[in-house]
C-alpha cells in the first residue's frame, strides 16, 4: 500500500493527512511587486526576495493551523501552465483567455521542439523544505495538460507534443527528486477532457516518472473522472486527488463495481467561493469519503489551488478543514493504523 | 452560389490593449461594489460595439453579439429562469474552460425575454445582419443537474426548454432577427438515438421562427457519424466542425446537403492559422455537388478560445479562403 511507500520514503504522517493543493493566495505587496515587475519597474531579484517572503508566511501560517504535508504556495508562479512554459524552450505565451467567470491566463503556444534547459522548481522546493521539518510538496504540471491547455504550432499531432513534453518534464521530476524530494504532485486537471485520450496521458505520465522513486500524488479537478474509470487507476501514481467530495456522482456504487486501489485525496472546501465552510459541512464530506476508501488510504485538502481567495479567506478555510480532520480522527476506530 | 462569411458566436471580450480590458476591469469593479449593474452594462455594450466593428472590418456578412455578457454558454440561459440555482464550476466539454452547472429545482418558468435587448443592442451598432446564438434546449438540458421533485429524465427538462427557447426565439425574430442559431454540441456525445429527441426538441423552435432561419450548430466533437440526421432536424441551416473531423468533408462531399451549410473552416480552437489553398481545396470537394444557393463559411466554434488579436485575423482569414476558393489569389 502506498503508506508503506511513504515509510520507506522515510515520511511519517498521522491518519488522514492534511495538505493543500498547490497555489496559496499572494499576499497583496507580492501581487503589486508582480505587477510591478512586469512593467519592468522591478527587478528578478527584488521579486524573488519578495516571493521568498511570501512563501517563508505561508510555511508558518501552514504549521500554525496544523497542516502535514506543506506546500511553497506557488508564490513565483502565475498560472500553473504558463509557468512551465515560459521555462521550457519551444513554448512562449500567448494572448490572454477567458477560464471562467472574469478570470483570464495567457495560454501558452508550442512554436517549436520543447526541450527542458535547467531546474525550473528546485529551487523554490529546496527554499521552502529548508524552512520547514514537515515535508514540503514538489509540484509540477503534467504533459497531458501541458499539452491540451496550450496551443500548438509545432507539432503534428497532440499525442507527438504530450509525449515530447513528458520527456522533457521527465527531467523536472527527476531534479526534483534528486534533490530530495518525497512527495511529488502532478497537477494533471484536463485528464478526464477527452476520455478517449486516456491512454496517451497514461503513457506520458509512465514517462514522466520513470525511474523515479517518489510518493507520486495526481491532482486533477473539476472533471468528469467517472468517464475515465476504472481505466484512471493505470496512472503511475500512489494518489489520486479527485476533488470528488461534492461530486454528483455516487462514486461509493462506481468503487463497488471497480475497487479504488491507490491512496484518494478528496477536496472538501470550494476554492471558487468567497463563503468559508462550516466544520459541520467539511466533516460531512470527510465522513462520505470514508465510506469509499479506508482510513489509511484517505488525504484532505482542498478541491484546488486556493490562489483565488483572498489570504484570510484561504486561512479561514483551512483552519475549518484543520478542525474536521482533527475531528474526524478522533472518530476513528482504534482499530485504524497509524 | 453566395459564399457568405459568418462569425460563429461568442468572441474575445477582453484584447491585449487596457483599453481592450476595460471590461474585465469593469467585473472586477462590480464584484468590490464599486460600480452597479446599469454601469456595468454600459460598458458591456461598448465591448459589443467594439467587435461588431471587427467583424464587419473583416468583411463578415454576418456578426454575433460575441456572448459578451455571458458568463458562460449554459448557466447565462438557465440563471434567468425560476426553478434553477447554479452549482460549482464543471469544464465544458474538454476545453480548458469552465461552467457553473445549473441545478434543476422545480419545473421551469420563463419571466422575460433574455437575449432581446443585447440583440437589439448589437443590431443598432452594424448594417450587417446579427445572428443571435443560443444554447440549445438538448445541450443545456445535458449540462445541468436535475433535481428528481423537478423533472424525472432530461428528456423532459429539454422538452421544457425547447418551449422557453422557442419563446425566446419569438421574441428575437419579432425584434428583427433574420437567422437565429442553436448551438447542440452535446448531441455528438450524448446517445445516438437521441437524434430523435433532438427533433421533437426542434419542431416548435422551427415553428417560432417567423420567416427568420434557425441554424444547429455541433462542434468540439466529430460531427461525422451524426451528419445525416443532422439533415432531418427541423432547420434552415446546418453548421458543423469541419476542424474536429477527418472525415467530415468526405462525408458531406458524398452524401450532399439537404440544408444550407455552414462551414466551420477555421479553427476556433489553435492559434496556428490555416493556409487559405488548402482549405479551399476541401471547400471545393465538399462543394461540388452542393445544390443549395448558399453556403456560410465560419469558424469552427465560438472564437473566446483564442486570444483576442488572433481571433481576429481567424476572421480575417476566412475572407482570403473565400478569395481562394473564388480563384480571387488572397491565399
Amino acid at each position: 500500500m502506498s503508506r508503506a511507500t511513504l515509510q520507506r520514503l522515510g515520511v511519517e504522517l498521522p491518519l488522514l493527512p492534511i495538505t493543500s493543493v498547490g497555489s496559496l493566495p499572494k499576499p497583496l505587496e507580492l501581487v503589486a511587486a508582480r505587477a510591478r515587475f512586469a512593467r519592468g519597474a522591478l527587478s528578478q531579484r527584488e521579486l524573488d526576495e519578495l516571493a521568498s517572503e511570501a512563501i517563508l508566511f505561508w510555511l508558518q501560517r501552514q504549521e500554525e493551523l496544523g497542516l502535514d504535508v506543506l506546500v511553497d504556495g506557488e508564490m513565483y508562479r502565475g498560472d500553473m501552465v504558463a509557468y512551465f512554459a515560459t521555462a521550457l524552450d519551444g513554448m512562449s505565451l500567448g494572448g490572454l483567455v477567458r477560464s471562467y467567470g472574469n478570470r483570464y491566463y495567457h495560454k501558452p503556444v508550442i512554436t517549436g521542439a520543447v526541450r527542458w534547459q535547467q531546474p525550473i522548481t528546485v529551487g523554490w522546493w529546496h527554499f521552502a523544505q529548508r524552512h520547514t521539518r514537515r515535508p514540503v510538496k514538489g509540484i509540477v504540471t503534467g504533459p497531458y495538460t501541458m499539452m491540451d491547455w496550450s496551443f500548438d504550432e509545432y507539432y503534428p499531432s497532440r499525442r507527438s507534443a504530450c509525449l515530447a513534453l513528458a520527456t522533457e518534464l521527465h527531467k523536472e521530476v527527476a531534479a526534483l527528486v534528486h534533490a530530495g524530494a518525497r512527495i511529488v504532485q502532478i497537477d494533471e486537471p484536463a485528464l478526464s477532457a477527452r476520455p478517449a485520450e486516456l491512454p496517451l496521458a497514461i503513457e506520458a505520465n509512465r514517462i514522466l516518472t520513470a525511474g523515479l522513486d517518489a510518493y507520486f500524488i495526481t491532482h486533477a479537478c473539476f472533471g468528469a473522472f467517472d468517464t475515465i474509470y476504472p481505466g484512471l487507476l493505470q496512472l503511475p501514481t500512489d494518489n489520486l486527488d479527485l476533488a470528488i467530495s461534492q461530486s454528483a456522482v455516487d462514486w461509493l456504487a462506481v468503487f463497488r463495481r471497480d475497487p479504488f486501489d491507490k491512496d484518494l485525496s478528496v477536496g472538501v472546501l470550494d476554492v471558487h467561493t468567497h463563503a468559508v465552510e462550516t466544520v459541520a459541512d467539511v466533516r460531512a464530506r470527510i465522513r462520505r469519503s470514508l465510506d469509499l476508501v479506508r482510513p489509511e488510504a484517505l488525504w484532505v485538502g482542498p478541491d484546488c489551488g486556493l490562489k483565488t481567495r483572498t489570504v484570510d479567506e484561504a486561512t479561514a478555510k483551512l483552519r475549518v478543514m484543520v478542525e474536521a480532520v482533527t475531528a474526524a480522527r478522533g472518530e476513528l476506530p482504534a482499530s485504524a493504523s497509524k | 452560389m453566395d459564399l457568405r462569411l459568418a462569425n460563429h458566436s461568442s468572441y474575445p471580450r477582453i484584447g491585449p490593449s487596457s483599453h481592450e480590458q476595460r471590461l474585465r476591469r469593469a467585473h472586477a469593479a462590480r464584484e468590490r461594489d464599486e460600480i452597479d449593474d446599469t454601469a456595468l452594462l454600459v460598458i458591456e455594450h461598448s465591448v459589443m460595439t467594439e467587435i461588431i466593428g471587427e467583424q464587419t472590418a473583416a468583411g463578415l456578412d454576418l456578426a454575433t453579439d460575441g456572448q459578451v455578457r455571458w458568463a458562460d454558454p449554459v448557466s447565462h440561459l438557465m440563471a434567468q429562469l425560476s426553478g434553477v440555482r447554479l452549482n460549482g464550476l464543471l469544464r465544458l466539454f474538454d476545453t480548458n474552460f469552465y461552467y457553473r452547472q445549473p441545478v434543476v429545482t422545480a419545473r421551469l418558468t420563463r419571466a422575460r425575454s433574455q437575449l432581446v435587448t443585447d440583440y437589439r443592442h448589437a443590431q443598432s451598432a452594424t448594417e450587417i445582419p446579427v445572428k443571435p446564438v443560443l444554447t440549445g434546449p438538448y445541450t443545456l438540458a445535458r449540462l445541468s443537474l436535475i433535481e428528481p421533485r423537478a423533472y424525472r429524465r432530461y428528456h423532459e427538462l429539454a422538452e421544457d426548454l425547447s418551449v422557453i427557447i422557442a419563446h425566446e426565439v419569438r421574441d428575437l425574430v419579432a425584434a428583427g432577427a433574420t437567422i437565429v442559431q442553436l448551438d447542440e454540441p452535446a448531441i455528438c456525445t450524448g446517445p445516438p438515438e437521441d437524434i430523435r429527441l433532438l427533433r421533437r426538441l426542434f419542431e416548435p423552435i422551427y415553428d417560432a421562427r417567423g420567416g427568420a432561419e434557425i441554424a444547429i450548430a455541433t462542434y468540439f466533437t466529430d460531427s461525422d457519424p451524426l451528419y445525416p440526421q443532422l439533415n432531418s432536424v427541423p432547420a434552415d441551416v446546418v453548421a458543423v466542425d469541419l476542424t474536429t473531423s477527418t472525415s467530415l468533408a468526405e462525408t458531406i462531399a458524398d452524401t450532399g446537403a439537404a440544408k444550407t451549410l455552414a462551414l466551420g473552416v477555421v479553427d476556433g480552437r489553435n492559434t496556428k492559422l490555416e493556409t487559405p489553398a488548402l482549405v479551399a481545396e476541401v471547400l471545393d470537394r465538399i462543394l461540388r455537388r452542393y445544390a443549395l444557393d448558399t453556403v456560410y463559411l465560419q469558424p469552427s466554434c465560438g472564437l473566446e478560445f483564442l486570444p483576442r488579436d488572433r481571433a481576429r485575423e481567424k476572421l480575417k482569414l476566412l475572407g482570403a479562403i473565400r478569395a481562394a476558393f473564388l480563384g480571387g489569389g488572397e491565399s
